[in-house]
């Protein structure tokens, strides 16, 4: 490389710190403290000179990669070379990952600090594989799916709390209203496709929100529903002391008494939501509703000519995501026991959305390994507090410039006339 | 042969601008009938009132069963393809692109598969007796594959497929729906001598060995004078001329209007 090469890449790089200066100054470097009565500013100079830094250091070893003409493929290399394992093995790969979670409560270092951030990650991941049915296979880009959402918790806690009826009538009973909603969006949104659609359904998603915030009467405005009852295991619940003629867990096994009982129970109780969930899609997309679903998101104006009922097929494809939504929401709700519209908020969607996209549309291993990846990635730098959006930005911005199509991006055909040429 | 289509007074008005002006001609079943004339003279608009994505300002579409006839105007949207059985290709080719050739002829089966597939629920316990429908409809894939030569690609999709292909794919596509009226846009444009010649084999295929009748747009004159047994010429949304191919070919309005004359 010549040394007039150097010297501007040396230029560029302290450019970009003066950027990064410009940035993390004030974000990073200034921090308010309260102090007795008032706000103090502390200054925090040091991190912000190692951003500087790093910033600097880091702009400038891409320069010199770029000027070898030949980049280093490592980090695209790796990426493919495991979405073709995943692909050759995708069965292994499956059985792998299923029996892993199975076993994953039991393993030594397992605490409750990480049962509780897999529950959350396989409740997201339940949440995408739904969102795929929409928006992955029928293509209708959904920003408000969180409505779905609320609409199963909500409906699990007024019935839960209202009759006292058990989590395995309610459960289904989240599911058909969530799915009733899904319809309720869909009549008005047929006709409209990509970002009108996508403004709609945002707008769809706060409505539902204000209502559960204003209908104080049903819904307890702000303050939320409490004391929704737990799920319990077909019949025994988890207390330490149970009522008269009752028999709890502990009790009935035998076992020490534990909250982590409940937390294992509630772990498994979504895994079979969440393998459920996935088994349908599986099933369902190679069904001919499923193509039509990706037929329509492809060319809706060609299924028309072949005689498709767009109308049907949209309506089919909103009414099953929200029913997964709303079984997901009634998990929710049992596991929380509390819910208020805070938990419903317009973020909700954009991570799933984000998680879908990520993961590749379409791709149900790509949503698990997106949710890890963006709940997971969060949950690790939750010391840093509010800088670990920071993190989560920088983890959609890795995967976007590596893998602008999703990590998983590769559509098998659903059925296949020649068999498995391997 | 008797009659399949007939068109009564067509009339399709733009705001002020009448892109079909009171048009009427027949088709027949088992025949080619080709509709051309200038850019412009309404030809695709035809096709949209016959295949429902317009409503015609005037005028009557009528196909004609064995001994009842069906009002085409009664029927919109995907009706058209589902109820009264006419299919259609469009003129920039519209096939879906990341779906596999065998998937784009199965979506062309999706009625009789839902209802086989128990909307759904049979597909889901995965019954036999769905799994008895997918197969028959698989095999009529491969039977229409096999006619095009593109068997071998069932499982590749159809966007990678080279351009021609992708025409051929297109018009067995609409075929799998079994129309009683196929209306082609413009098949052959883009095709090099030797596809519009295999093009021509597969519609004389269709035309001879299938109940169906073919309504054809084309400017490619080798293909309409080739396999046309009647032409229709518009022009400015007029019907100018109608007749067999030959008198087409040497009509002193045709000539004027379109064809032109050799320098």
């Amino acid at each position: 490389m010549e040394k007039k090469d150097i010297i501007q890449s040396f230029k560029d790089s302290l450019f970009t710190g003066l950027i990064a200066l410009a940035l993390f100054g004030p974000i990073v470097g200034l921090r308010t403290a309260s102090k007795g009565e008032g706000l103090y500013i502390t200054p925090q100079w040091g991190i912000v000179f190692l951003l500087v830094g790093l910033c600097i250091i880091g702009r400038f070893l891409i320069n010199l990669n770029s000027a070898r003409k030949t980049e280093i493929t490592f980090f695209s290399k790796f990426t493919s070379k495991f979405s073709a394992i995943t692909e050759d093995k995708a069965k292994h790969f499956a059985i792998t990952a299923i029996l892993f979670a199975i076993v994953f409560p039991f393993l030594p270092f397992t605490d409750r600090y990480f049962m509780d951030v897999a529950i959350m990650i396989l409740t997201y991941i339940m949440l995408g594989w739904g969102l795929n049915i929409v928006v992955g296979l029928a293509g209708l880009l959904d920003l408000g799916y969180v409505a779905f959402y609320a609409v199963g918790a909500y409906s699990y806690a007024l019935i839960a709390t209202t009759f006292g009826w058990s989590f395995w009538i309610c459960l289904p009973l989240a599911g058909v209203f969530a799915a009733f909603f899904g319809i309720l969006l869909g009549f008005p949104v047929l006709r409209l496709r990509g970002d009108y659609l996508a403004i709609v359904t945002l707008g769809f998603g706060e409505i539902i929100r204000i209502i559960l915030i204003n209908w104080y009467e049903v819904t307890n405005g702000p303050d939320g529903i409490t004391g929704i009852p737990r799920p319990s295991f077909f019949g025994l619940p988890f207390k330490r002391s149970p009522d008269e003629g009752e028999t709890s867990f502990h009790l009935f096994f035998n076992l020490e008494y534990s909250t982590m009982h409940r937390i294992i129970f509630l772990y498994y109780l979504i895994l079979v939501l969440a393998l459920i969930t996935n088994y349908f899609t599986l099933k369902i997309r190679k069904l001919p509703v499923g193509r039509a679903w990706e037929a329509l998101r492809e060319d809706e104006i060609a299924c028309k000519s072949l005689g498709v009922n767009p109308t049907n097929t949209k309506l089919t494809a909103f009414a099953i995501g929200a029913m997964f939504g709303g079984f997901a929401g009634s998990f929710f709700a049992t596991r929380q026991a509390f819910i208020s519209p805070e938990s419903f908020t317009f973020i909700e969607s954009a991570i799933i959305v984000a998680i879908v996209v990520l993961g590749g549309m379409g791709s149900q291993t790509g949503v698990v390994l997106a949710s890890i990846f963006l709940i997971g990635i969060t949950e690790m730098f939750r010391d840093l507090e509010q800088y670990r959006m920071i993190a989560f930005g920088g983890a959609m911005v890795l995967i976007m410039v590596f893998k602008p199509k999703g990590i998983l991006a590769n559509r098998k055909p659903t059925i296949l006339m020649h068999g498995d040429k391997k | 042969m008797s009659n399949l289509l007939s068109v009564e007074n067509l009339t399709m008005k733009f705001g002020g601008l009448t892109a079909i002006d009171d048009l009427s001609f027949d088709a027949k079943n088992n025949q080619i009938t080709s509709i051309i004339g200038p850019n412009g003279a309404g030809k695709t608009t035809v096709f949209n009132c016959l295949t429902g994505f317009y409503k015609p300002t005037n005028g009557q579409m009528f196909l004609h069963k064995e001994d009842s006839k069906i009002s085409l105007r009664k029927y919109t949207d995907f009706k058209i393809a589902y109820v009264a059985k006419v299919a259609r290709t469009f003129q920039n080719i519209r096939l879906f692109p990341v779906m596999s050739v065998l998937e784009n002829l199965l979506v062309a089966q999706h009625n009789e598969l839902m209802v086989a597939s128990g909307y759904s629920l049979y597909g889901l316990l995965n019954l036999k007796t769905y799994r008895d429908k997918e197969q028959l409809a698989v095999d009529k894939a491969r039977y229409w594959l096999d006619i095009i030569g593109l068997t071998h690609r069932a499982d590749d999709n159809a966007g990678d497929l080279p351009y021609g292909d992708q025409r051929k794919l297109e018009i067995v596509r609409a075929m799998c729906i079994e129309p009683r009226l196929l209306c082609l846009d413009e098949p052959a444009a883009g095709l090099n001598p030797k596809e519009s010649a295999e093009l021509n084999k597969l519609l004389k295929f269709i035309k001879t060995e299938k109940q169906t009748g073919i309504l054809l747009i084309e400017h490619d004159m080798s293909v309409v004078m080739g396999i046309s047994d009647h032409v229709v010429v518009l022009n400015y949304g007029k019907k100018i001329f109608e007749g067999t191919a030959d008198q087409t070919k040497n009509s002193k309005e045709v000539i004027e209007a379109y064809l032109g004359v050799d320098e």
